[in-house]
């Protein structure tokens, strides 16, 4: 099971960032807005105190991206040869509707009832005139993918991000978003069923899911290895920077941002 | 207007400051819009190089490098000294050049227009942008882009980060830069480090 653990949360986690979908609606409720900005606050610790495990990260980042390097990014790449632009949507479709339980269980556990509104009318319409979740009419109707995760229920609950967490297969986390992770395993429904065939789908799921999410990443993760001076900084920067905006659903709370400051004053002396 | 109507003007107006934090900037936003629509013709140019060029051009005149280089050291832009500041300020230009060069080339043949801004401060406003011309199932349709503008203190409007849904280059260069200064011993010994790297990295 461990291993499907992993490489399961691996996929789901890996690239929450570049997954995670910007959805900036102009129309709402302030109040709303203000609710959602305020999640992020918790987790304002920057630098050195976001990663007290440096040491540690930097020794599984290393160690992933022999893995990345020399497994996940040919497969990547074969994937991407092997199918067209509209399968590859129809497949992160199909697996974007297999979440909807833990999705659902997130919207509910947050309270957020509009929103799992949408994700069970989405599913519903998804599943069936969608062709089984290949399809994402729910889009063309107004009713946007949106994703939520026990990581993000606990950080609505008020919980701290805790350090940032590397491990090999499991990709960038906190160590609050690793345990919900492992949470969201035990939330979806498949993990309760055991059969030969459920744990093929499930290692199929695990993999497709894998390529799903590293083949539109090949050239960004490139671009920042070769433009990083240190790559680790970066991707733990990318990544915390796209997770903060998820968990405040799409919004950027700008008083967070650090102060850019005036700095005239520094060629003065 | 007596006094009962200046009063009921500055509660209105106290309401209103109160109950939208945040304004829009119409100077900033034709500030950025006017970068963009100068962006346009090089977006366009069939010619890589041409391009990246002319977007050269644009980033000296519209981005302001001494304030961003300033940024991206953290607590240690208050340490560097001034023979470091003379190597670092053009190796890091040229550094940022080139990373404002490769993320916004991403968008070529798109044209970005400005959707709306938000104040932080009166001299921090986000300018937001999104691709105008995007076609169904086109990568960047949804992506947000903002520009961070600062009105120094002479009052002019310069860009100092840009950012993507969100995600911002200068504050994950600022992420960087600290962490190789922390990792090389801190100032003055790890920015001395820093210069190497990014020598490093330009001369590449």
């Amino acid at each position: 099971m461990s291993m499907r653990l992993t490489v399961f949360a691996a996929l789901f986690f890996f690239l929450a960032g570049g997954a995670a979908h910007a959805q900036l609606s102009d129309a709402g409720d302030p109040e709303e807005f203000a609710e959602e900005l305020k999640r992020g606050e918790a987790d304002t610790t920057e630098g050195k105190e976001i990663d007290p495990w440096e040491g540690f990260n930097r020794k599984m980042f290393a160690f992933h991206n022999v893995f990345d390097e020399n497994l996940l990014v040919p497969l990547a790449k074969v994937y991407r040869a092997t199918t067209h632009k509209k399968q590859r949507k129809g497949i992160r479709n199909f697996l974007d509707n297999l979440k909807t339980p833990v999705i659902l269980a997130n919207d509910l556990l947050q309270g957020e009832f509009d929103r799992a509104g949408d994700t069970l009318g989405r599913f519903a319409i998804n599943t069936t005139v969608g062709f089984g979740g290949m399809g994402d009419p729910a889009e063309r109707i107004g009713i946007a993918q949106h994703s939520e995760d026990f990581g993000q229920t606990l950080a609505v609950w008020g919980l701290d991000t805790g350090p940032y967490l590397f491990l090999p297969f499991f990709g960038p986390s906190t160590l609050r978003d690793g345990f919900g992770a492992a949470v969201d395993t035990g939330l979806d429904p498949s993990f309760y069923y055991r059969s030969d065939a459920m744990a093929t789908a499930k290692y199929v799921r695990a993999g497709a899911t894998a390529l799903a999410i590293r083949e539109p990443l090949i050239e960004p993760l490139d671009d920042i290895k070769e433009n990083s001076l240190d790559y680790y900084a970066s991707f733990r920067s990318f990544y915390l920077q796209s997770r903060k905006r998820e968990i405040q659903n799409g919004r950027t709370n700008y008083d967070e941002l650090p102060d850019i400051g005036d700095f005239e004053e520094f060629d003065e002396e | 207007m007596n006094f009962i109507q200046k009063a009921a003007v500055a509660v209105l107006l106290a309401v209103t400051v109160a109950a939208s934090p945040a304004f829009a900037n119409d100077a900033a936003e034709q500030f950025v819009q006017k970068v963009l629509d100068e962006a346009q013709p090089y977006l366009e140019l069939e010619d890589e190089q041409a391009q990246l060029d002319g977007i050269a051009t644009l980033v000296d005149k519209y981005v302001d490098m001494r304030h961003i280089g300033y940024f991206v050291l953290g607590k240690s832009a208050r340490q560097i000294t001034s023979e470091q500041k003379e190597e670092y300020f053009p190796l890091f230009e040229d550094y940022a050049r080139s990373i404002y060069q490769e993320a916004l080339t991403r968008y070529s043949g798109e044209r970005l227009a400005v959707t709306g801004s938000v104040d932080r401060s009166e001299k921090n406003i986000f300018v937001q942008s999104k691709v105008a011309n995007a076609k169904p199932g086109d990568e960047y349709a949804d992506t947000l882009i903002e520009w961070w503008v600062h009105v120094n203190n002479d009052g002019e409007m310069r860009i100092v980060d840009a950012g993507a849904d969100g995600i911002f280059l200068s504050i994950e260069q600022q992420e960087t830069f600290t962490s190789i200064i922390a990792d090389n011993g801190g100032p003055p010994a790890g920015i001395d480090a820093l210069i190497e790297n990014i020598r490093e990295k330009v001369d590449d």
